[in-house]
């Protein structure tokens, strides 16, 4: 037995290097031309009759009358808009678990480590003109998992082929009503207020720091002495460590602007000066304190007042981030809202006035930045990832409708070939329930036996 | 909750195989511990077969094999001319001799749900199965009729419920049965319920955290070991100790899966921690086998098959002759849907609620399409080049050698799958030196069949565990649903109904209302009086099937055969599994004909 395991292990521990090595080389890129539209780059203006080329997954050029190189796909795009890749900043899809609620702080867990590519929310996404989502643990949690970036490869079965490989890590936050209500209310153990909130932060990052100065001075006298005894492994606050270092990024679920501005000064006195606040409907009150630290918003267009907390809110919330110079992005949190984020965005036009950049900067470059991706993903420039969203009129008119999204240089979603069943797989085992929401024999009732005939109604009236 | 509480009783009941009784083989009171076989065709292993030759067993080893054996004067003669030899199946992983654990009573969320302690949290791994082995449960027997000599028998439970031993069918008691102890630590993603680690990320995060700091105490250890001047103590606890030899790359980790995601994430957390690794489950490791190949693991996978929904062996019932007293075993390969070309349009592109029979038409094509996926899973393996042995873990004794026969129909060689059952399992499990083959010195673990093993209309005649004779009696396959008349079952009308164990019985009422492809119902407990309704309701040929869903407990599946006016069947509830129900019909409904 020993023996067996012994060359397997051997065996496996080559293939490891090998793996990790492999990974970038595992995800698929293509190379596609899209002819004669109008190319909306974010960043650098908008372009008529122009084509995009993507090569080998990277944008290679942008101009009019490219040339096709020979075996790369051509797309006529006349009369067509194309923009880059929506980034989701803030979503919970094409992942198996959200919530890790058993305690206040699991800053441990990873929803990295439980990507579901089989989510047909990914698709759905796409279909949206979406490229990429910041999948993120939920906000039960003080500190709850890390997040991760992922592209959405629809069909890659391997939950690695998802990943953004290289996209910085990000860690999940939680204040006000969220945590106090599962742990205060549900467990009877901190936080149950929002000073518990601010306490159970403090606390977790004094450990981390008592934990890396153990570490630190375990190292230094391990250079001298080869028995040094090294202090006990804590996962959860090698990854607060992690967080005090930099190495990771803050997003906070947050709503009420004394609990932002709590949390600022917590991070002031650890030393860390990056932040993304998530939701921060009363964002508008300290717009200029947000920017004055640095924090970066993601919010909701006009979606509010389902919970207490979230009851003072406004739609200018994105206007008046961005006017005070506060980097904002609007997000989903949502497998449906997802597929119509540039109608979220064009909210910001409505109440607010901003411009056509600006507003689709709220969804694309704006993301990307508080992702830290902005290098790859954002905008349409040579150099950068592939990833594209092509409507049939401009994205903020209310009557657009996405006919390809392209990630990596690879058309993912094609309006023309989106048929019923897209499922990547299928239980067996389950069952396939009829709904009958209709007797169709008559055409002509309204009511079929006492009760609503739903086609009918929905279909003819 | 209330109901919830009645249901959660049957947590505490001490669970029992609510399978199809299977006869169980008596073992022969024989005088003498020598055996004959003559003149038979041996299969000593895939691909390596003797004709008309004789096989020897004394002393519980395999003495003779060969053609020219002198048969010994002692010995009890088995003329064995028209049967065939092979070497007995050894099943790769299951929970087969143990029990499952007792749920504590009133067992509640501990007071800080994020630091549980770690039996509660199902971190066991310094549990060993000796405890647990109970050499009466029906199973044993049970897999022995089916062919299997020995088992790689793990403790039940959640993420690491403790480690394995392989077992040999035959023993009264757990010091006779066990074979080897020790033998792997057992692993899966299944997270406690309430506390942490909760989730899939979480328990794979715990694994992180033990297996680091187990290595770092190991690493405390060796230098005490050494020489403990200037040096406190290292830390104990049974825990972080019982993962050290798998730390010393001494113990495989046995870890189950069996969705491809978690199979893609037992590989990521095996990568990643390094340990040594034997994957089983694997059901739908057809979505994986780039990824197994690359990694290049020992395997054991599942001989369970998923069923459509309403094509369980079932369906013939209605062309069984209804007064004959031989009923021909069901074919359920004969029922597999006909999928060459299924006739799958992938473009269908229905008008919204316009056309639903042909969605639904097009919806079951794709589902037999990804059923035939399951069914054909062995052979894509096997075509790529994998090797693996057969587990049994979460099939029914009765359903293996169907199953077996399933993936040969799809494309399992038949070589491969005898394989799966002795050579590849004994090898993975380290006894090829004992067990796998019928070879001269090994243990006598034998089958006896009255043709090819994987034939169906073949029986197994006798199977020698460790020397011991058991002669099996065919159970009746005459079909438990065969019904001897022509009446028309209907579920409708109200039961009452009792999920039973060992310890003591839940009770309640069921309501059934409607006609065919329209039921309704709802379920009482009697405990609590909570009601709730029934969905998924169908009735097929004469199996109910339903669910209900308790909040906080999920939802439960149940499926019974109803015969007139009682009903037997199973429930199955989430983590908890399948315990057997049976009902009887107290009204039925007012014809309204």
């Amino acid at each position: 037995m020993i023996i067996i395991f012994m060359k397997r292990f051997f065996v496996s521990v080559c293939l490891y290097a090998l793996v990790i090595c492999g990974t970038h080389a595992q995800t698929p890129t293509g190379d596609i031309l899209l002819q004669n539209a109008t190319v909306i780059t974010v960043t650098q203006g908008t372009f008529e009759a122009t084509d995009v080329l993507v090569e080998d997954g990277i944008i290679t050029a942008v101009g009019q009358n490219l040339d096709a190189p020979s075996g790369v796909s051509v797309i006529d795009a006349t009369d067509q808009y194309v923009m880059p890749g929506i980034i989701d900043a803030h979503s919970h899809i094409g992942i198996s678990n959200v919530n890790e609620s058993n305690a206040p702080v699991t800053a441990q867990v990873s929803v990295g480590d439980v990507l579901n590519p089989y989510s047909i929310s990914i698709y759905r996404a796409l279909a949206g003109g979406v490229t990429t989502s910041h999948v993120m643990h939920g906000s039960a949690n003080v500190i709850g998992g890390q997040n991760e970036t992922i592209k959405h490869r629809w069909g890659i079965i391997d939950p690695d082929g998802l990943r953004m490989a290289g996209a910085p890590r990000t860690i999940k936050f939680a204040l006000g009503e969220n945590p106090t209500r599962v742990h205060g209310r549900g467990t009877n153990l901190r936080p149950a207020s929002r000073m518990g909130v601010e306490y159970v932060l403090r606390e977790t990052f004094s450990k981390a720091q008592r934990y890396q100065e153990e570490w630190d001075k375990y190292e230094q006298e391990a250079r001298t002495n080869s028995r040094a005894v090294s202090p006990a492994y804590n996962g959860q606050l090698e990854i607060m460590s992690d967080i005090l270092n930099g190495d990771i990024l803050i997003n906070c679920h947050s709503y009420r602007a004394d609990e932002i501005l709590m949390l600022m000064d917590v991070l002031e006195d650890f030393g860390i000066d990056q932040v993304t606040f998530q939701h921060v409907n009363e964002g508008f009150k300290i717009a200029p304190e947000l920017a004055a630290f640095g924090a970066t918003a993601s919010i909701f267009a006009d979606w509010w007042a389902y919970k207490f907390e979230v009851y003072y809110s406004t739609a200018y919330n994105a206007a008046i981030l961005t006017r005070n110079g506060v980097l904002t992005s609007i997000n989903s949190d949502s497998g449906e809202l997802n597929r119509h984020l540039y109608h979220e965005a064009a909210k910001s036009q409505k109440y607010g006035g901003l411009s056509d950049d600006e507003a689709l900067a709220l969804i694309t470059i704006n993301p990307a930045r508080q992702l830290g991706i902005d290098e790859r993903v954002g905008s349409i420039e040579v150099g950068k990832e592939g990833d594209l969203a092509v409507f049939d009129r401009h994205p903020l008119s209310i009557y657009a409708v996405n006919q390809y999204t392209i990630v990596d240089g690879i058309k993912y979603f094609d309006l023309e070939q989106d048929s019923d069943d897209m499922r990547l797989a299928v239980d067996p085992e389950s069952r396939i329930e009829t709904v009958v929401l209709h007797e169709h024999d008559d055409q002509h009732l309204c009511l079929h036996e006492g009760e609503l005939d739903l086609y009918d109604f929905l279909t003819n009236n | 909750m209330r109901l919830l509480a009645g249901i959660a009783l049957l947590a505490l009941l001490a669970p029992r195989h609510a399978t199809a009784q299977v006869n169980r083989g008596e073992e022969v009171p024989d005088v003498t511990r020598t055996f004959a076989l003559t003149n038979t065709r041996v299969v000593q292993e895939p691909g390596r077969t003797m004709e008309r030759a004789t096989v020897i067993v004394r002393d519980g080893l395999i003495a003779a094999v060969g053609t020219d054996v002198d048969v010994p004067f002692d010995a009890a003669v088995i003329p064995a001319d028209s049967f065939i030899v092979y070497a007995g199946f050894i099943d790769g992983l299951s929970h087969t001799g143990v029990p499952e654990p007792r749920e504590r009573p009133n067992r509640e969320r501990p007071d800080d749900p994020g630091n549980p302690p770690d039996a509660e949290a199902g971190i066991q791994p310094d549990r060993a199965i000796h405890g647990l082995l109970d050499s009466e449960d029906k199973r044993l027997a049970a897999l022995r009729n089916a062919g299997f000599t020995a088992v790689h028998a793990v403790p039940r439970g959640r993420m690491l419920p403790g480690t394995g031993a392989i077992i040999l069918l035959t023993g009264n008691s757990a010091n006779e049965m066990i074979f080897q102890n020790q033998t792997a630590l057992f692993a899966q993603l299944n997270p406690a319920r309430r506390m942490y680690p909760g989730t899939d990320m979480a328990v794979l995060a715990k694994l992180r955290q033990l297996f680091k700091e187990a290595e770092r105490r190991q690493r405390l250890q060796d230098l005490y070991l050494t020489d403990p001047t200037g040096l406190e103590r290292p830390p104990y606890d049974p825990v972080h100790d019982a993962l050290m030899p798998v730390l010393r790359q001494e113990l495989p980790v046995f870890f189950h899966t069996e969705s491809a995601l978690d199979l893609h994430r037992a590989i990521s957390i095996q990568s990643e921690l390094g340990f040594p690794v034997v994957l089983t489950g694997l059901n739908q490791s057809f979505d994986a086998v780039d990824k197994l190949q690359e990694a290049g693991h020992a395997m054991m996978l599942s001989l369970d098959l998923p069923v459509i929904p309403g094509q369980s062996d079932s369906d013939d019932d209605d062309e069984a002759p209804s007064d004959s007293l031989v009923v021909e075993p069901t074919d359920t390969a004969e029922k597999l849907p006909e999928i060459a070309d299924p006739g799958y349009d992938e473009n269908l592109r229905v008008e919204s609620l316009a056309d639903i029979a042909a969605e639904k038409e097009n919806l079951e094509k794709r589902r037999a399409m990804e059923h035939k996926k399951y069914l054909a899973n062995a052979a894509s393996l096997s075509s790529a080049g994998l090797e693996f042995g057969f587990a049994t873990l979460g099939v029914k004794p009765t359903d293996l050698m169907g199953n077996v026969r399933l993936m040969i129909e799809n494309g399992l060689s038949e070589d491969a799958a005898l394989a799966a059952l002795t050579t590849t399992p004994a090898e993975i499990l380290g006894i090829s030196a004992s067990m796998g083959t019928v070879d001269v010195g090994k243990m006598a673990n034998l089958i006896v069949a009255d043709g090819p093993v994987f034939e169906e209309k073949s029986n197994i005649k006798y199977v020698f565990v460790d020397g011991r004779r058991f002669e099996i009696e065919q159970p009746r396959r005459s079909n438990r649903r065969g019904r001897s008349s022509t009446e028309q079952v209907s579920p409708a009308g109200s039961w009452s109904f009792t999920v039973s164990s060992d310890e003591g019985d839940v009770s309640g009422t069921i309501t059934i209302d409607g006609t065919a492809d329209d039921w309704t119902g709802e379920i009482t407990n009697e405990l609590t009086s909570e009601t709730v309704d029934l969905t998924n309701i169908s009735f097929d040929g004469n199996t109910l099937d339903f669910e209900f869903n308790i909040p906080e407990m999920g939802t439960m599946a149940v499926s019974v055969v109803i015969e007139e006016d009682t009903f037997d069947g199973d429930i199955t509830i989430p983590g908890m599994g399948a315990m057997p129900i049976s009902g009887n019909r107290t009204s039925r409904p007012q014809s309204n004909r």
